[in-house]
């Protein structure tokens, strides 16, 4: 925003501008750095006191254990799980949330027993579901999983797309709708390309609220299908804290998304100088 | 029985004679191999604490047993907070994907009055177990193995409290002198608690910051088990056995909250927040010169096994060939926790997962396991402690096994009632706000009325049954 | 020709009418299909008196509903959660919404800078909550260090251990963990507001507080609404972190809902009572959400 700024100022504002991004950036990521370094620690190096601020040395032991070890492959779990899901989810929210921003459809009760499902505790419905996946053979399964994590995160999409939509004028689709498109149509020319920011915003948490869980995991899986989270706990036992791996596993945890999120950065923000009128 | 079987082999089948003669002389590991090989090509599960506990049936003995039986073994790996949930919650909805189990022994009580774990004794029995069930140390054999006098489980830890000290600082003229000069007796591994807190100020007067007198883990869960020990060894008894009122705020119980507390003052600081590890970390580093814990700090210091790829995460020891063992003050340990195999009731291959846990916890096998490099499970057998190969490992092990053995001689039970792990939780709780600095005396006020609301819950009438029986075991308080 | 506009005409009239069904239909589906089970199992539970060493499903009628009252533990339990929730909500609003300003104009190298900033938000937050365990520890921690540096002389605090300090643990680790959150949502929406609008109001020299009051607020007001929202209902059900930082304790002062939920429903297996505290939960978190819903509405 340039408020009758000369060009002198604004370079003065932008300049201040990175200052405060980087010190920002550096207290967020403070202790990223820190479980970062430790995976380059040797265990003394971890526990000693003053603590070490930069590892000796960048060991990629630890990452090349967890490959050779198969750890690894519970990112690969994860990432077909979370990404199937969400995919699902964002598909099938933000059609429902389109609805529901534009028709009011079930007006406010199904909106309310929609955000409704996002306030039971998970750790009561997990068992209903555990007996339910048992009875269904779903257990440790991927499909079983999915089809969770999907109506897990349905309440999310919906709301978040509802908000995003609602902020959309009305005017193009309806300028489209008189042009002659189908609502089907509308929907994919005009709101779609809209939303962009707000489906990728979205996007990203239903990816990370799906790759994060734990709970559901470790009680609807056994052997074969072991995500990610849980075999972090693995590693956190209680007379042992595998912190190596521990550190190792998130960091490798954290690139799919990490890459995700700057490859689509474009669409997230939408610089200021588009304007509201869209061809 | 025996007897019998070979008077009539002798006479009627003289040919298959020198086979069952071999039968009869083999040990209960070949004898679990020989019957499971008829289940060979099948898979059997076995739920397994997470962590460094699993790499053993993962790296050893699961594929072991699968070269030896051809049976696969499948580990499921389980986070020891959510162990007891797991399998209460599969044998609740009946899916049976589990066939044997590690339990702790505390849970026993609780799984066997649900149904989840099947009875053991016709199978031990039928595949002669009996006589190598003896060879487990008393501690575990009597207490951890049988509910209302049934066998559920195996005991196949043998956790117990031992004190670690640095012999080095305790055999140091200069220490020994001064400390003779100022508290009038010889520096020597405290007998009680009292010489345990002069020992440890003025090791830390002399030595801090470089060394502190001793380190305790103080985060939960664990210190719930010291306290246990502490609270009976002064005195203490939980309840009032005729009114099954709680006793933990007797004045006794309140002194002893009060002096644990006062301990920390000469202990690094930040004590307050220590787990498992971070005890270890201290210790290994030479910053504590005592601590209590169990079995495995005492392999790890000795430097035994942290070589190997799966010991990576210990710290290096600072303090090899300098760790000295001995009983704790007072001179009665707590056995804390310990684990146990069981068979899941809910299985379908009861007696294939019962084999793969005879063989586990056989004489033969045990002992191999027990010195596993990156092994949690202590040695838990006479023959564990006598074990001339054991006694090798490191130039300390013969006195360790020796302390283990006593330790466990005189090993003090976990209280084990209805519900157990809610007093557990309890206990955990109440020491926990003492850490952070509420009075002691209402600390002991709020856990026994903890105890209180449990044990009327639970039923005062079955509770007082539960206690009374555990009380009467000889592990239960000291005196008996 | 009249027959075929009136088919296209009614088609077209078909498929709008029933649009908005047809769009809802798929995930109402899948609601329906995962939620209803677990809500129908949770609800008869609670009327019976399942626990760890009783299976018998007999109707116990309102047993487990009446000992809510009773239970001081559970109260406390949602007293703290509030207390949470009502001090990290607004935190990470406020610094969300700083952020997504920082960020809004053209930066170089802004692409990386925001891709960072998400990384606090997608560590496992049992990690985020580990991870700040190690960085609290007296000895092995930089935190201490850093206190000790800025205080001039070393300083000894138990995060974990010391009440006075537990909370601010607690909500430093979330603060941390999920104000990127706010930040990328809010980043998303002020994007989207009208650029027209901004010129129009700097040509009629409008100072910066107004534009922010008249134009932007109004604007993003639905992605706010929401963001609060879901990140309400997110910290009500926080678990993980404080699990790894203090395990509920000193005690059971930082206690939260969802570990007492845990202690009675995993640990201690009472699976009919925690349904009926799940009831309660769901229950206030309804009154709640409608009041806050109907007001957040007739303000727009």
């Amino acid at each position: 925003m340039s408020f009758a700024a000369t060009p002198r100022q604004r370079r003065i504002r932008l300049t201040l501008r990175y200052a405060v991004a980087a010190i920002v950036t550096v207290l967020f990521l403070f202790p990223v750095y820190w479980l970062f370094a430790i995976s380059f620690k040797t265990p003394d190096e971890i526990f000693a006191v003053p603590p070490v601020w930069v590892p000796g040395e960048l060991r990629l032991d630890n990452y090349l254990a967890l490959f050779k070890e198969g750890d690894a492959a519970t990112i690969w779990n994860s990432l077909v799980i979370a990404g199937t899901s969400s995919a699902l989810a964002m598909a099938l929210g933000t059609f429902c949330a389109y609805s529901l921003a534009r028709f009011n459809t079930g007006g406010e009760n199904l909106a309310m027993w929609i955000i409704s499902q996002r306030m039971m505790p998970p750790i009561v419905i997990v068992f209903p579901v555990f007996l339910a996946f048992v009875y269904a053979g779903m257990v440790d399964t991927f499909h079983g999983l999915i089809l969770l994590y999907t109506a897990f995160n349905l309440p999310y999409v919906i709301w978040m797309m509802r908000g995003y939509i609602a902020d959309i004028p009305l005017e193009l689709e309806e300028s489209a709708l008189v042009d002659g498109c189908t609502r089907w149509q509308t929907f994919w020319k005009v709101v779609f390309p809209m939303a962009r920011s707000g489906l990728m915003a979205t996007a990203v948490f239903t990816f990370v609220f799906a790759w994060n869980d734990f709970i559901f995991a470790l009680i609807l899986t056994r052997t074969e299908v072991i995500t990610f989270p849980v075999q972090l706990t693995h590693y956190m036992g209680g007379q042992s804290q595998f912190w190596s791996k521990i550190s190792a596993m998130s960091v490798l945890g954290t690139l799919p998304v990490f890459i995700a999120v700057t490859l689509l950065q474009r669409y997230l923000v939408r610089g200021i100088s588009l304007g509201a009128v869209k061809g | 029985m025996v007897r019998r079987r070979k008077v009539l082999s002798a006479g009627s089948l003289a040919l298959f004679a020198p086979s069952l003669t071999l039968a009869q002389s083999r040990n209960a590991a070949e004898t679990a191999v020989a019957a499971a090989k008829k289940f060979s090509g099948t898979e059997i599960s076995i739920v397994w604490e997470a962590g460094l506990q699993s790499l053993d049936p993962l790296k050893y003995s699961g594929p072991k047993w699968e070269k030896l039986t051809g049976i696969k073994v499948k580990v499921v790996e389980v986070p020891t907070d959510q162990m007891f949930t797991k399998i209460m919650q599969d044998f609740r909805s009946n899916a049976g994907a589990y066939d044997a189990l590690n339990v702790i022994p505390s849970w026993m009580p609780d799984l066997v009055k649900a149904g989840a774990l099947e009875p053991l004794d016709a199978l031990v029995d039928r595949h002669g177990y009996r006589e190598e069930l003896n060879d487990i140390a008393p501690a575990y054999r009597d207490n951890q193995m049988k509910v209302d006098n049934r066998i559920y489980g195996f005991p196949d830890d043998g956790d117990v409290m031992l004190l670690y000290y640095r012999k080095d600082i305790f055999e140091d003229p200069k220490m020994k002198e001064g400390f003779k000069a100022k508290y009038g007796y010889e520096l020597a591994p405290p007998k009680d608690w009292k010489q345990f807190s002069e020992i440890g100020s003025f090791i830390t007067e002399k030595m801090a910051p470089k060394t502190y007198g001793a380190g305790f883990f103080r985060a939960a869960p664990y210190p719930q088990y010291m306290y246990q020990e502490r609270f009976r060894m002064e005195g203490g008894q939980f309840f009032n056995a005729d009114t099954m009122k709680a006793t933990v705020n007797s004045d006794v119980g309140v002194r002893v909250l009060r002096q644990m507390l006062s301990d920390n003052k000469f202990m690094p600081p930040g004590v307050e927040q220590w787990n498992f590890v971070d005890n270890l970390a201290n210790f290994l580093q030479g910053t504590t010169a005592m601590t209590i814990s169990w079995p495995p700090y005492g392999r790890w210091a000795a430097g035994y096994g942290t070589n190997e790829e799966a010991m990576k995460w210990v710290p290096k020891t600072q303090v090899s060939g300098k760790v000295g063992y001995a009983l704790n003050p007072l001179g009665r340990p707590e056995l804390g926790v310990g684990f146990a195999l069981s068979v899941a009731s809910t299985s379908k291959k009861k007696e294939a997962a019962y084999l793969f846990i005879q063989w586990l916890n056989s004489k033969q096998t045990s002992l191999e396991r027990v010195q596993l490099p990156y092994t949690l499970r202590d040695p838990f057998r006479t023959s564990h402690y006598a074990s001339a190969e054991y006694r090798k490992l490191w130039p300390d092990a013969g006195a360790y096994l020796d302390t283990i053995k006593a330790s466990g001689e005189r090993g003090l039970l976990d209280l084990s009632l209805l519900q157990q792990d809610k007093y557990d939780e309890a206990m955990s709780k109440a020491l926990s706000s003492l850490w952070a600095g509420t009075d002691p005396k209402t600390v002991a006020d709020s856990l026994a009325a903890a105890f209180d609301a449990i044990t009327e819950k639970v039923g005062v009438a079955r509770q007082k049954d539960a206690y009374v029986a555990w009380a009467r075991k000889p592990g239960a308080y000291p005196g008996k | 020709m009249t027959t075929a506009t009136s088919l296209s005409h009614r088609l077209s009239l078909f498929s709008d009418r029933h649009f908005k069904y047809l769009m809802v239909a798929p995930a109402i589906f899948i609601l329906l299909l995962i939620g209803v089970f677990p809500l129908v199992y949770s609800f008869v539970v609670s009327f019976q008196n399942l626990t760890m060493s009783d299976a018998n499903t007999s109707f116990q009628g309102l047993l487990n509903y009446r000992q809510l009252f009773k239970d001081t533990r559970l109260w406390w339990a949602l007293a703290h959660t509030a207390l949470i929730t009502a001090i990290a909500l607004p935190l990470e609003l406020v610094f969300g919404f700083l952020l997504a300003q920082l960020f809004l104009e053209r930066m170089p190298g802004r692409q990386v800078y925001v891709a960072l900033l998400v990384l606090p938000t997608i560590l496992s937050p049992i990690v985020a909550g580990a991870t700040w365990r190690l960085m609290f520890d007296v000895r092995f921690g930089p935190v201490g260090q850093i206190v000790g540096f800025l205080a001039g002389s070393p300083v000894n605090l138990l995060w974990t251990v010391n009440p006075n300090l537990v909370y601010p643990a607690i909500l430093i680790c979330e603060v941390w963990q999920w104000t990127p959150f706010m930040f990328l949502l809010l980043l998303a929406a002020l994007s989207n507001v009208d650029a027209s609008q901004l010129e129009a109001a700097e040509l009629d020299g409008a100072s910066y507080g107004r534009v922010l009051r008249q134009i932007i607020i109004p604007a993003i007001k639905p992605v706010i609404a929401i963001a609060v929202l879901i990140r309400g209902l997110d910290l009500f059900r926080v678990f993980d972190i404080i699990w790894a930082l203090t395990q509920g304790g000193p005690g059971t002062m930082t206690e939260t809902i969802s570990l007492y939920t845990y202690v009675i429903g995993f640990v201690q297996f009472d699976t009919s009572y925690t349904a009926a505290v799940a009831f309660l939960v769901v229950l206030l978190l309804t009154v709640v959400v409608t009041w806050v819903l109907r007001r957040m509405e007739l303000v727009r």
